[in-house]
């Protein structure tokens, strides 16, 4: 808890920091396509998710940051059995698997400044994962904190000098941890708004 | 300051759009219901086809002042067919109900938790004693008991002829409805429970 309260002192001073660059900001509404592993427990598309993107431009087509989200996955099982060894469990399962991803994010910009403005990165870190399996009044609970690779590629759609409407696709990838013995994979397609400080 | 009160309007609307929509779970008490079973992988279910069992379930155990212990029995509305259904699917897998007096090859104990504690193997030892004299059953380790709940319905199997070195024969199978027993004098999510754990217990089926 500690280092969470550190980090997000941190970005907040960063962000709101009058002395940096130009900025880039990308608040956008995400919805999640399970892949994997997080495919085979939930395979339903999420559409609970929120994605704050932050960049500082060092350079005009290049943008250093963070990015931070929350996506949920979340299914209701029909009625089954489940059987492991000698016991057997039927009943309705409700399953949710939340992700976290927090990371250090780097954009490339093809053509900083025009009106369509298409973009891809790369951002790495961890992804903060907790499933839930329900059934009964019980719930078995299984955490990881996954280091992570994402990429995304997008577009940014210049509305101003300091807005724009931007769509991004961005793949996360969460390498094996935890209770969970499988990475963690998930596609989300974001859209939403940037504002900008230039 | 402009700046930071946007990062404000960004943080607030971030919240609220993660904890508005987080989704719910089950929307009906019947939604909850969980049927258990389990058994033990060494036992041969096939080496005899005949069961006893009591024409009445025991919901709890009480002793008074003076020392007499009082036992509680579900009432007839609600045991007999809950007995009836549980004998039904013994005999669809083959088993013959047998009087207790006719040496069956197994017993099994019908019970309903009106709390959570073992209070129940206490009555069944006490019920099947006159004819197995120190005879009774326990849970091996791997069963679990204390984690079901009021209300649960549970039902085991276990053959009073075994031998052991403390008098008592493990349990062979073990079927448990959790907690449907509870807050309704509708049974039929019982009923549909015992059901399941036959339906779940396919190695029980001799015929």
């Amino acid at each position: 808890m500690k280092k969470l309260i550190y980090i997000a002192a941190f970005l907040f001073v960063w962000v709101t920091n009058p002395l940096s660059a130009q900025t880039n900001t990308a608040l956008t509404y995400s919805m999640g396509f399970a892949t994997g592993d997080l495919s085979d427990f939930i395979s339903k598309t999420s559409f609970r998710g929120v994605t704050l993107d932050f960049r500082s431009m060092t350079r005009p087509d290049l943008g250093i940051g963070f990015s931070l989200g929350w996506n949920t996955f979340y299914e209701s099982k029909d009625y089954d059995t489940y059987t492991v060894g000698t016991e057997s469990l039927s009943g309705k399962q409700y399953r949710y698997s939340n992700h976290v991803p927090m990371l250090v994010s780097f954009d490339y910009y093809l053509k900083p400044g025009e009106k369509v403005s298409p973009f891809f990165g790369i951002g790495t870190g961890v992804v903060y994962t907790r499933r839930n399996t329900d059934m009964n009044l019980y719930t078995l609970k299984q955490e990881a904190w996954n280091f992570a690779f994402q990429p995304q590629i997008g577009v940014q759609l210049n509305n101003s000098i300091t807005s724009a409407t931007t769509i991004m696709l961005k793949y996360y990838y969460g390498l094996k941890a935890g209770d969970l013995a499988e990475p963690q994979s998930y596609l989300a397609l974001n859209v939403g708004f940037v504002f900008r400080q230039p | 300051m402009n700046r930071i009160l946007k990062m404000g309007l960004l943080a607030g609307l971030f919240g609220f759009v993660v904890t508005g929509c987080y989704p719910g779970g089950a929307d009906y008490t019947s939604d909850l219901d969980v049927v258990y079973s389990n058994y033990d992988d060494g036992f041969n279910f096939k080496a005899s086809n005949t069961y006893a069992m009591p024409d009445e379930i025991v919901i709890d155990v009480k002793i008074k002042n003076n020392g007499d212990t009082i036992y509680e029995y579900m009432k007839p509305i609600y045991a007999d067919p809950i007995l009836a259904k549980i004998a039904q699917n013994m005999s669809n897998y083959g088993w013959t109900r047998v009087d207790i007096a006719d040496q069956p090859g197994m017993i099994l104990s019908p019970a309903a938790l009106s709390n959570t504690t073992y209070f129940y193997s206490y009555w069944y030892d006490w019920w099947w004693g006159g004819y197995y004299p120190g005879w009774g059953w326990y849970y091996p380790p791997y069963y679990t008991v204390d984690s079901y709940t009021t209300g649960s319905m549970i039902m085991t199997l276990a053959d009073p002829n075994a031998d052991s070195p403390i008098n008592e024969s493990p349990t062979a199978w073990i079927g448990a409805v959790n907690g449907v027993l509870t807050g309704s004098s509708d049974i039929t999510r019982a009923l549909n429970g015992i059901d399941q754990a036959f339906v779940q217990s396919p190695y029980l089926k001799i015929n």
